[in-house]
């Protein structure tokens, strides 16, 4: 079986010289739900946008569905790999939610009546059915992020990114987050500093240190041994 | 008021929001322009293409306190450009401000621009408040504005309202923790924010257009309704623009 998504040996540093990322490898297979952790600038927001072509390696390569991301693929790999920004504030921007989640599809070249139909749908799925046609500043934190979340599901990708999807939610709407991705058949990738809201919904964890891959393995494994955890900088 | 309520008056039904946005877009090029270059000492037809932008601003909805403030700021800019006419034609003078004599023929050309601007400012005003930013990049793609100026303008908008947005939580924030301080100081914050401002406004505009960017965008803003051009929307288009035409001509008659 070809794997969904593969890093190989991704290096990358920003323009500025930045060092970010240094020779990451991993594979993450269809379906497999997966935490990605790490101390704050470790680059977990970084890989994130490598993975669907916003940002290029300096070396290395990014695969998905074994084809690697260039130029040319770019525009199917965002289709299978949906990306959920960090600041909800940044992904939405048109007058109207459902306007908003229909951006997608649309640009993906379906019809008006298909776009609508199919972010009727998924704002349905996510309870912000009566919110459909409120701009996003309107909406609340909580809102807002599943807002965010309705944008991507939308195009229904193979891979669901998240960036801190937890932060600065209540316990109430951080536990309605978890329930809805807990549901999801998508593949799952949640770069968090939040290991609650990983346990149990994540089976594997990626620990970034300083770039590099520190940790591959069973996120249960992970949160039992406190040791670890501290040397890698997850707990205080 | 918020700048991103700027198009709040786009969800009021009206015959002016029933008309597609490229009609909007039409029939406030042919108002301003039909303003802009009325000849001088028209005065008749000037208050006739206010009444027209007055008629179509309280059909729509704008309450003319709205509409006003809206005007103020280009307004301003006018004003600092035309004052130079005052004093620069020659011509009898009216008054002396110390150095320079105001003429007369000064005065009444100062005026004429004043009141050129407001009037074809107001199409404009009403064009902004009752269309909102998707719909207003599509009328310009419609009426064969090249797709590259339409998208320049709705980044420059994206980052208008971005800083915009960011000044005001800046502002929030530092408000909250100077409640008081005295000029040197306030100015000295106020040149702070307006720094901080804008280097984050970009790099919040860089965020969403990466997030666009993950979604497919390739360079056009797809919107999600299509535009109705109804027979009444046609019918109103035309008769407005025909009386403003109307009414810039007879301004050239001998
Ligand atoms: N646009 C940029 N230009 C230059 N350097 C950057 C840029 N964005 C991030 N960096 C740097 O790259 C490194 C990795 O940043 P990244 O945002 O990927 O970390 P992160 O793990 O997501 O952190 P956090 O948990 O705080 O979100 C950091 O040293 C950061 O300062
Ligand atoms: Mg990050």
């Amino acid at each position: 079986m070809t794997a969904l998504v593969q890093a190989r040996d991704v290096t990358y540093h920003y323009p500025d010289g930045t060092p970010a990322l240094d020779t990451v490898a991993f594979t993450v297979a269809a379906g497999e739900r997966v935490a990605l952790l790490g101390p704050t600038g470790a680059g977990k927001s970084t890989l994130l946008q490598s993975l669907n072509g916003l940002l290029r390696p300096s070396a290395g390569a990014v695969l998905v569905g074994g084809v690697a991301v260039n130029d040319e693929t770019v525009t199917a790999v965002r289709r299978r790999v949906g990306l959920v920004f960090q600041n909800p504030d940044d992904q939405l921007f048109l007058p109207s939610l459902l306007e908003d989640v229909a951006f997608g599809p649309l640009n993906a070249g379906a019809s008006r009546a298909e776009a609508a139909t199919r972010s009727h749908a998924v704002l349905e799925a996510l309870g912000l059915a009566a919110a459909h046609d409120r701009a996003a500043h309107h909406l609340s934190g909580g809102e807002r992020r599943l807002a965010a979340l309705a944008t991507v599901l939308v195009s229904q990708p193979d891979l669901l990114v998240l960036d801190e999807p937890s932060g600065d939610l209540d316990a109430r709407s951080r536990r309605r987050l978890r329930d809805i991705l807990a549901e999801r058949r998508e593949a799952l990738l949640v770069a968090t500093h939040d290991l609650e809201f990983v346990r149990g919904l994540c089976s594997r964890a990626l620990v970034l240190v300083a770039g590099k891959l520190a940790w591959d393995g069973a996120l249960d494994v992970l949160l039992a041994d406190r040791a670890m955890m501290e040397r890698f900088g997850l707990v205080a | 008021m918020s700048f991103r309520h700027l198009d709040r008056f786009a969800q009021v039904r009206s015959p002016v929001t029933r008309v597609p946005a490229a009609g909007r877009v039409f029939g406030t090029v042919v108002l301003a322009l039909a303003t802009a270059t009325l000849p001088a000492g028209a005065w008749v037809q000037l208050g006739l293409l206010a009444a027209v932008s007055l008629a179509l601003l309280a059909i729509a909805h704008v309450p003319l306190r709205v509409a006003l403030a809206r005007l103020a700021w280009p307004l301003g800019l006018v004003l600092l450009a035309s004052l130079a006419l005052l004093v620069v034609m020659p011509g009898e003078p009216l008054a002396r401000l110390g150095p320079v004599a105001v003429t007369a023929q000064g005065a009444d050309r100062f005026a004429m621009v004043m009141g050129r601007a407001m009037v074809a400012l107001l199409p404009a005003v009403l064009l902004v408040s009752t269309t909102s930013f998707p719909e207003l990049l599509q009328g310009l793609r419609e009426l064969r504005v090249p797709v590259a100026v339409a998208t320049a303008l709705g980044l420059a908008y994206r980052l208008l309202y971005l800083t915009v947005d960011e000044l005001e939580r800046l502002q929030r924030a530092a408000r909250s923790r100077h409640a008081g301080g005295g000029v040197t100081r306030r100015r000295h914050l106020i040149t702070a924010i307006a720094a901080a401002t804008l280097g984050r406004a970009f790099v919040r505009a860089e965020r969403t257009h990466a997030a666009m960017l993950a979604r497919g965008f390739r360079g056009t803003l797809p919107l999600l309704h299509a535009p109705v051009w109804t027979y009444r929307a046609v019918l109103n288009v035309a008769a407005v623009s025909i009386l403003v035409l109307a009414v810039a001509a007879s301004a050239r008659l001998p």
